[in-house]
C-alpha cells in the first residue's frame, strides 16, 4: 500500500497542481466581477444567473450538446463493430495500429481536408455533378452541422475505437460462444451478453467522446458556418476577446454540470432499457 | 429395443487451420445415452473436434450428422447440442437462475415453463437454494454445477463438456466425477466429454476415443483399451506399463511369442490389431506381475528387488532383471503371502493374457 501510494504520488501531485488547483481558482473567479478588462474579487452569482438567462448561451449550449450527442452516438455505433472485430474476430494488432496512425496527422490539416472535400468545388460536389445527380454544386455540405459531424466523427472515431476495444477486451470470447451455444444469434449475443457486461465501458466511451466533441470549438467554427457556435467558442471568447474571465469561468462550470447531467441521463436510459445492469466484479469463478 | 440412428455421426472429417492440419480422417459415431470421452494430450485436436460438433468451427472436409441431419453451415445456435465450457463461461451480469434460464428465454419459452424447468434442473444439480446468487459468489464446484444446469436445461441431444473439471482442485474434481455420473443417469443425455486426464476418462466413459496428433488412434471401452491397447501410444497414455524391446519369434493358434535381446520370452494370447513381424514392443502392466507361481503360469523371470514403495493398499516394486532391465511390479497388500524384501533375489510371474505385443511405432 505504501509502495502503491509512492508510485501514484507523481501523477496525483501533477493532477493537484495542474488540474485541481486551477479548477478551484477558476471556480473562485466565477463569482468575481469584471470591469473594463480587469477582474475584481467579489462574491456574486450574476455570472451564473446572466448565463442561464441568456438566450445566446442556451442557443450555443444546445448546439454543442446536439453536436456532441449526435456525433458521439454515431461514433460509438461505428466504433462498436470495429472493436468487436478487433477483439473477437481478428485479434490483429496491426489493424489497431493502422487505425491509430490517423492521429499522426494534424488535427487542423484534417479539418482543412474536409473543407476541401465538402466545398462547392470539392470532391463530393465534383462526383455528384459528374454522376449527373445534381446540376450545380451543393453548398450545404460545407458550413453545416453535417460538415461538423462528419469531421468530428473522423477525428474522434479512432479514440472511441480504442475505448471500445479496451472495454470489450475484458469480456471473454467464451461468453459470446456460450450465448451462441444457448441459442442466441450473433446480434442477440451482443445485446444479451456483451452490451450488459461492457455497458460501463461503452457508456464511458460515449461520454468521453461526447465531452471532447461538445468541447471542441475549432471544428464547428471552421466548418459549421452560422451553425458553428458552441459553448466552447463562447467561453473561449470570454477569455480571449472580451476579457470577462469570471463569466467564462461560470459558463465553463455550467458546461461541466451539463456534461454530468448527460452522463446520468445516459446511464438512466441504459438502465431503463435494461442494457446497463448493476455491474458485478468478474470474480475468478465467473471469469 | 428399437434401432435408432447414432445421435452423432462423423464421417471422414478433416479440419485445417491455414496450412495446419488440426484433424484428419475422423470417423466416429455416438449412440444415444452414451458417455464418450475424447482423450488425448494437449494439441491432439480433441477440443477442435468438440468445437466442430458445437458449430464454432466448420469442417474442411467430411460431414457431421447430429440426430441424422447433416449440420454443415448450421451456426451453433441452431444445433441441438449444448456445451459446458472449460472456464464455465457463466454470465457475470446474471444470477444463477437467470444464467440457467438464458437458453430457454432466448427461445421464447413461456415464463411459467422456464421457472419450472430451471427449478427442476437446479434441483438435479443440488443448487436449489442458490437461484438468486450471483456468479462471483459461487465456488468453483458450484459454478461447474450451474454450467451443467445451464446446458442441460435446454434438453440437448448431446451435452458437450470441454475439460469441465480442469479448473477444480483434486478433491472437488473426484466428487464432481461422481456427480457427473449421477446427473447423466438422471437426465439420460448423451455426453461427449473432452479431457486429457486418463483417470477421468476411465471413470466416466462408456467408450474412450483416444486421439493423437489430430487422428483417432483407438475407440474402445475403457477396460478394453487398458487391457489391449492397439498402439504404443495407447499403452503409454492409459495407465502405467512396462515396455520391452523384442523381436517376433513365431505365432500359433494359442498366440504369439516375442523374445528380447537377452533371451527373455513373452507369450501373448491377445489378438493383435495388425500383423506383427520383426521388431516389436512388449507391454505388461505393473499389476500383471506376481511373486507367486500359479498352477498354469509358464512365464517367469528372475531379478533382484531394488526398491519398494509402500502406499497402503498397494506396494510398488522395482525389480532389476538379470539383463539389467528394470521392471515395475505392483502388488496388493496381503497378510498371507510373504513378499520379497529390498536386495533379495526373486522370481516374477505373468500370464499370456496380460502380455500385449505392439508394433514399434
Amino acid at each position: 500500500m505504501r509502495m502503491g501510494g509512492l508510485l501514484a504520488a507523481p501523477a496525483v501531485l501533477y493532477m493537484v497542481v495542474f488540474f485541481v488547483v486551477p479548477s478551484l481558482i477558476l471556480f473562485v473567479y466565477s463569482f468575481w466581477t469584471a470591469a473594463s478588462y480587469r477582474i475584481v474579487p467579489d462574491f456574486v452569482f450574476s455570472n451564473y444567473l446572466n448565463s442561464l438567462m441568456s438566450p445566446l448561451f442556451w442557443k450555443v449550449t444546445i448546439n454543442a450538446i446536439l453536436i456532441g450527442l449526435v456525433t458521439a452516438s454515431i461514433t460509438l455505433v461505428l466504433a462498436v463493430p470495429v472493436g468487436y472485430y478487433l477483439v473477437y474476430v481478428s485479434r490483429s494488432q496491426v489493424i489497431l495500429y493502422l487505425i491509430l496512425i490517423t492521429w499522426f496527422s494534424s488535427y487542423l490539416v484534417r479539418i482543412y481536408a474536409w473543407r476541401t472535400l465538402l466545398g462547392t468545388s470539392g470532391v463530393l460536389n465534383t462526383i455528384l455533378i459528374q454522376a449527373g445527380i445534381v446540376d450545380t454544386p451543393v453548398g450545404v455540405f460545407l458550413f453545416s452541422r453535417f460538415a461538423v459531424a462528419i469531421t468530428l466523427i473522423h477525428i474522434y472515431l479512432p479514440f472511441c475505437i480504442l475505448l471500445v476495444v479496451s472495454s470489450l477486451s475484458e469480456i471473454k470470447k467464451d461468453l459470446v460462444d456460450a450465448a451462441r451455444d444457448l441459442g442466441a444469434s450473433p446480434l442477440g449475443a451482443f445485446f444479451r451478453v456483451i452490451a450488459p457486461n461492457a455497458a460501463n465501458g461503452l457508456v464511458g466511451a460515449f461520454m468521453l467522446t461526447f465531452v471532447m466533441v461538445a468541447g471542441d470549438y475549432v471544428t464547428p467554427q471552421m466548418l459549421g458556418g452560422s451553425s458553428g457556435q458552441t459553448t466552447g467558442l463562447l467561453i473561449a471568447d470570454q477569455f480571449r476577446k472580451t476579457g470577462n474571465w469570471p463569466l467564462g469561468a461560470a459558463q465553463a462550470f455550467l458546461m461541466f454540470l451539463v456534461s454530468i447531467a448527460i452522463y446520468f441521463a445516459v446511464m438512466g436510459l441504459g438502465r431503463a432499457t435494461g442494457l446497463v445492469v448493476k455491474r458485478r466484479p468478474i470474480g475468478k469463478a465467473g471469469g | 429395443m428399437t434401432i435408432r440412428p447414432p445421435v452423432i455421426e462423423i464421417t471422414a472429417a478433416q479440419k485445417m487451420f491455414g496450412s495446419f492440419q488440426a484433424l484428419s480422417d475422423i470417423n466416429l459415431s455416438i449412440e444415444q445415452g452414451e458417455i464418450v470421452t475424447l482423450l488425448g494430450p494437449s494439441g491432439c485436436g480433441k477440443t477442435t473436434l468438440m468445437r466442430l460438433i458445437a458449430g464454432f468451427e466448420a469442417v474442411t472436409a467430411g460431414t457431421i450428422r447430429i440426430d441424422g441431419k447433416d449440420c454443415a453451415g448450421q451456426p451453433p445456435e441452431r444445433r441441438p447440442v449444448n456445451m459446458v465450457f472449460q472456464r464455465y463461461a457463466l454470465f457475470p451480469h446474471l444470477d444463477v437462475f437467470e444464467n440457467v434460464a438464458f437458453g430457454l428465454k432466448v427461445k421464447g419459452t413461456p415464463k411459467a415453463e422456464i421457472r419450472e424447468r430451471v427449478q427442476r434442473m437446479l434441483h438435479i444439480v443440488q443448487l436449489d437454494s442458490y437461484a438468486n446468487r450471483y456468479i462471483n459468489e459461487l465456488s468453483g464446484g458450484q459454478s461447474q454445477r450451474v454450467a451443467l444446469a445451464r446446458a442441460l436445461v435446454n434438453g440437448p441431444k448431446v451435452l458437450l463438456l470441454d475439460e469441465p473439471l480442469a479448473a477444480l482442485d483434486l478433491k472437488i474434481r473426484q466428487h464432481m466425477l461422481v456427480e457427473m455420473k449421477r446427473i447423466h443417469a438422471e437426465t439420460g443425455a448423451t455426453f461427449v466429454y473432452v479431457t486429457h486426464d486418463q483417470d477421468e476418462a476411465m471413470i466416466l466413459s462408456d467408450r474412450v476415443v483416444l486421439m493423437e496428433k489430430g487422428r483417432i488412434v483407438q475407440i474402445d471401452r475403457p477396460e478394453t483399451m487398458y487391457a489391449a491397447p492397439k498402439s504404443l501410444f495407447a499403452a503409454k497414455f492409459l495407465g502405467e506399463t512396462n515396455l520391452f524391446e523384442a523381436a517376433m519369434a513365431g505365432d500359433n493358434a494359442l498366440g504369439m511369442t516375442a523374445v528380447t535381446g537377452s533371451g527373455l520370452r513373452f507369450h501373448s494370447s491377445i489378438v493383435p490389431a495388425s500383423e506383427l513381424r520383426g521388431k516389436v514392443i512388449v507391454s505388461i502392466r505393473p499389476e500383471s506381475f506376481r511373486f507367486n507361481r500359479d498352477n498354469d503360469t509358464t512365464q517367469s523371470a528372475t531379478g533382484q528387488v531394488e526398491d519398494v514403495i509402500f502406499i497402503g493398499s498397494r506396494s510398488f516394486y522395482t525389480i532389476c532383471l538379470a539383463d539389467g532391465v528394470r521392471v515395475r511390479v505392483q502388488v496388493q497388500r496381503s497378510t498371507r503371502t510373504s513378499l520379497p524384501k529390498p536386495g533379495e533375489k526373486t522370481e516374477i510371474f505373468w500370464d499370456s493374457d496380460n502380455v500385449v505385443i505392439l508394433p514399434q511405432s
